[in-house]
């Protein structure tokens, strides 16, 4: 990685225990505009990096640079979280809210300037394809549509910092190749996290990519070094899943 | 329109309590509405009745509604997405809040409004009360920041019902702990609007000003928990600078609701039957009330205060017979006065009112105090009408006669014998019929009766009573003073000498 970028994710050493449980050990992780895909199987801790990353945890040990603040004062959280997107594994909703309504009860929460607001909503919720439901009620929409309206909360800030939580879990084909879309045009200007286990999303969409596995990074490279990680043994239909599978065979080995 | 505003239009459209107004108004119906609506139509009674029940009616649901806004973020799995704004959580949750109470305090005051308007119609006299429903208005954004904050703290589905429930025993309790103790602290709950043991009671905040002492704790009591409560909610997850201030805000408000209640612990009762609380005693109201009087057109008149006016007719009733049997003669009062109840602290049975006790023999002004002024069963008109027949009508008897125990015997014998005329007489065969009901256990006719049962006074009495109208009148026209002077034996009374 070029090392003049602008890095909106620094992390050194970064733990999170949970009891006894350690989630997150010592990960060590750096990241600039684009892209960047966070795989790893269940369990892997992808979902707690994410958290502290969106300032929803504190970690327990390590540092963490978020758009170049330091998120455990407060007065720099605040700042980072206003140019923050979070769209959460199981995103949660209120039923009765409309999509419009919805998306713009998040852009106030993120301090939209309340001039603009009507406008970010809108903009927000054409990029995820929902313009002809902005009146639908959120219980009357399938869970792909509810998926989209929650992209759309996350995004309605123009964050510089994106973070999804398996943003394409419960999308049909075809709203997955648009959201791999969005995805390419929002790492345009932000930085964009996407933690998955599907990886194809990660070819499709990432420029870089990192494989956890019992909460350390098991490896670090472009979609590219990922599958040339795949020798003649590992499992997988793609060169991509292959590669997948002989970094963590390798790391667990 | 600013951002906290656009937040408040939208938790107001997707608020619970909204859903809960049409449940809360069926419930007031139910239970306030038809019950407050079938008091004498006296803003006292009807402002307190208004206090007492409402309170219950709300609190319960719209606690319940606000444990269920409170629990609302983590119920539906959106905690860890609004805790990642920027925003602070606390003006978040206050936004929640303040739509919750929004939707309440409409919705009383939608209901104050039927009532006070419907006794608008009804009244005769006087203004509506406005301190109990200040009162049951503040203890509304007091709960629902008790349920609001009980949802935030343990966020779960059984929540909601759990905090409506103890909102309802909480109230509840608090009434049962109070007893005949007017010193008690739990007169500080928001269903007490007057000293709890004699009830809603009509005699009060009619002859004198409403007193605001209790009421004003009462405010002063849910404002600071109000405030208490909802400054918790910031003392976690905000700057410093906001727990600060949070921090500030729950001690005045601990501090205010602290002092309100050891200031509900130095109340005492008036002679008028209001709590008082001498540091919030305004003495301007301790001034009687100016009113013209409501008087009948009769030979005697009775006058009533205006505000009891729908009972003159019955009252005056009730006492024709007997005003008009002595009208014109010498010693018999010029006016029947209705005057305010005298309340006295007992230390055994606590608060009790006491029937006027200023009416001495040939006073020019019998002073009239009416049963419905007192604590009690709420009275029928035929009811009440009933026993100032029987109460005062002897009484007015006696006072004219100087009747009683220490009088001649012919001086009971004539006072009995005009109180048998009372049974007799009536231009409305209906309310006589009414008035009859209790002829033989009436108060006043025992006590006379007792007098002279079984004594050569009884027949003396009965043919007294027998004795045409124009003849008793011209025979006490002559002798009223040589028998109230006790200088009249049983022989020398007319009826007593026909065979």
């Amino acid at each position: 990685m070029n090392q003049n970028t602008t890095m909106n994710v620094e992390i050194t050493g970064l733990t999170r225990r949970f009891g006894s449980a350690t989630a997150v050990a010592g990960v060590d992780l750096r990241a600039g505009p684009g892209v960047f895909g966070l795989l790893g199987p269940n369990g892997a801790g992808k979902t707690t990096l994410l958290r502290m990353m969106a300032t929803a945890v504190l970690p327990t040990s390590g540092q963490l640079r978020l758009l170049g603040r330091d998120p455990a004062g407060y007065g720099p959280r605040r700042e980072i979280r206003r140019r923050l997107g979070y769209l959460p594994q199981n995103p949660g909703y209120y039923p009765g809210f409309t999509v419009t309504e919805f998306v713009e009860y998040f852009a106030l929460l993120k301090e939209v300037p309340t001039g603009t607001v009507r406008r970010a909503v809108a903009t927000a919720i054409d990029r995820v394809g929902l313009a002809d439901r902005r009146r639908h009620r959120l219980r009357t929409l399938s869970g792909g549509m509810l998926r989209r309206a929650c992209i759309a909360q996350a995004i309605v800030n123009e964050p510089e910092l994106v973070l999804f939580d398996e943003p394409t879990a419960g999308l049909d084909p075809e709203q997955r190749v648009t959201f791999r879309a969005l995805l390419r045009e929002l790492g345009q200007h932000a930085t964009v996290v996407v933690s998955t286990h599907l990886v194809e999303d990660v070819g499709a969409a990432c420029a870089e990519v990192a494989l956890m596995d019992r909460g350390r990074i098991a490896f670090q490279g472009t979609p590219d070094e990922l599958m040339a990680c795949a020798d003649g043994q590992a499992a997988g239909d793609t060169p991509l899943e292959r590669g997948y599978t002989a970094a963590l065979d390798r790391a667990r080995s | 329109m600013t951002a906290g505003m656009r937040m408040l239009r939208i938790e107001l459209r997707h608020n619970a309590m909204a859903l809960m107004v049409p449940v809360v108004a069926v419930l007031f119906w139910f239970t306030t509405y038809r019950r407050v609506m079938a008091m004498p139509p006296l803003w006292n009674l009807r402002a307190a009745g208004l206090q007492m029940y409402s309170v219950i009616d709300f609190v319960t649901p719209l606690t319940g509604a606000a444990a269920w806004m409170g629990s609302r973020e983590s119920r539906r799995r959106l905690a860890d997405a609004v805790l990642i704004t920027p925003r602070t959580r606390w003006a978040r949750l206050l936004a929640i809040w303040a739509a919750t109470t929004i939707w309440a305090l409409v919705a009383y005051l939608g209901c104050v409004a039927v009532v006070y308007g419907m006794t608008a119609g009804q009244v005769s006299g006087g203004g509506p009360l406005w301190w109990p429903v200040a009162v049951a208005a503040a203890s509304l954004p007091a709960f629902i920041a008790l349920g609001f904050t009980v949802g935030v703290l343990l966020p779960t589905r059984f929540t909601a019902p759990i905090a409506a429930i103890a909102a309802f025993f909480i109230l509840v309790l608090s009434t049962e702990l109070i007893g005949h103790n007017i010193h008690s602290y739990w007169q500080i709950a928001p269903i007490v609007a007057f000293a709890w043991n004699t009830g809603s009671n009509p005699g009060v905040a009619t002859f004198y000003p409403y007193l605001p002492d209790l009421s004003i704790a009462q405010v002063m009591f849910l404002a600071g928990v109000a405030v208490t409560l909802l400054g918790a909610l910031a003392l976690v997850r905000e700057s410093r600078v906001v727990r600060a201030a949070a921090a500030a805000l729950a001690a005045a408000g601990l501090a205010a609701a602290a002092t309100a209640v050891l200031l509900v612990g130095t109340s005492t009762m008036d002679t008028h039957g209001m709590i008082r609380i001498a540091d919030l005693h305004d003495a301007a109201n301790d001034q009687p009330v100016q009113f013209t009087p409501v008087c009948s057109h009769t030979d005697i008149p009775v006058c009533l205060n205006p505000a009891y006016a729908a009972y003159l007719a019955s009252t005056t009733a009730a006492l024709e017979p007997v005003l008009n049997e002595i009208a014109g003669l010498p010693a018999a009062p010029v006016q029947v006065l209705q005057e305010a109840a005298t309340y006295r602290m007992d230390p055994h049975v606590g608060e009790e009112v006491t029937p006027a006790d200023r009416n001495t023999n040939g006073e020019a002004v019998y002073h009239l105090l009416l049963p419905v002024q007192m604590a009690g069963p709420t009275l029928t008109t035929a009811q009440m009408a009933s026993q100032v027949k029987w109460t005062d009508g002897p009484n007015i008897v006696a006072n004219f006669i100087g009747a009683g125990p220490g009088a001649s015997q012919a001086q009971n014998a004539v006072a009995a014998a005009l109180t048998m005329i009372l049974g007799r007489m009536s231009a409305d065969p209906d309310l006589q019929a009414s008035l009859n009901e209790d002829a033989a256990g009436g108060p006043g006719l025992s006590q006379l009766g007792g007098l002279i049962r079984g004594t050569p006074a009884q027949p003396a009495a009965e043919r007294f009573a027998a004795l045409p109208a124009h003849a008793r009148r011209a025979w006490l026209a002559s002798h009223l003073s040589a028998l109230r002077a006790g200088q009249i034996t049983l022989s020398q009374l007319p009826g007593a000498q026909l065979p």
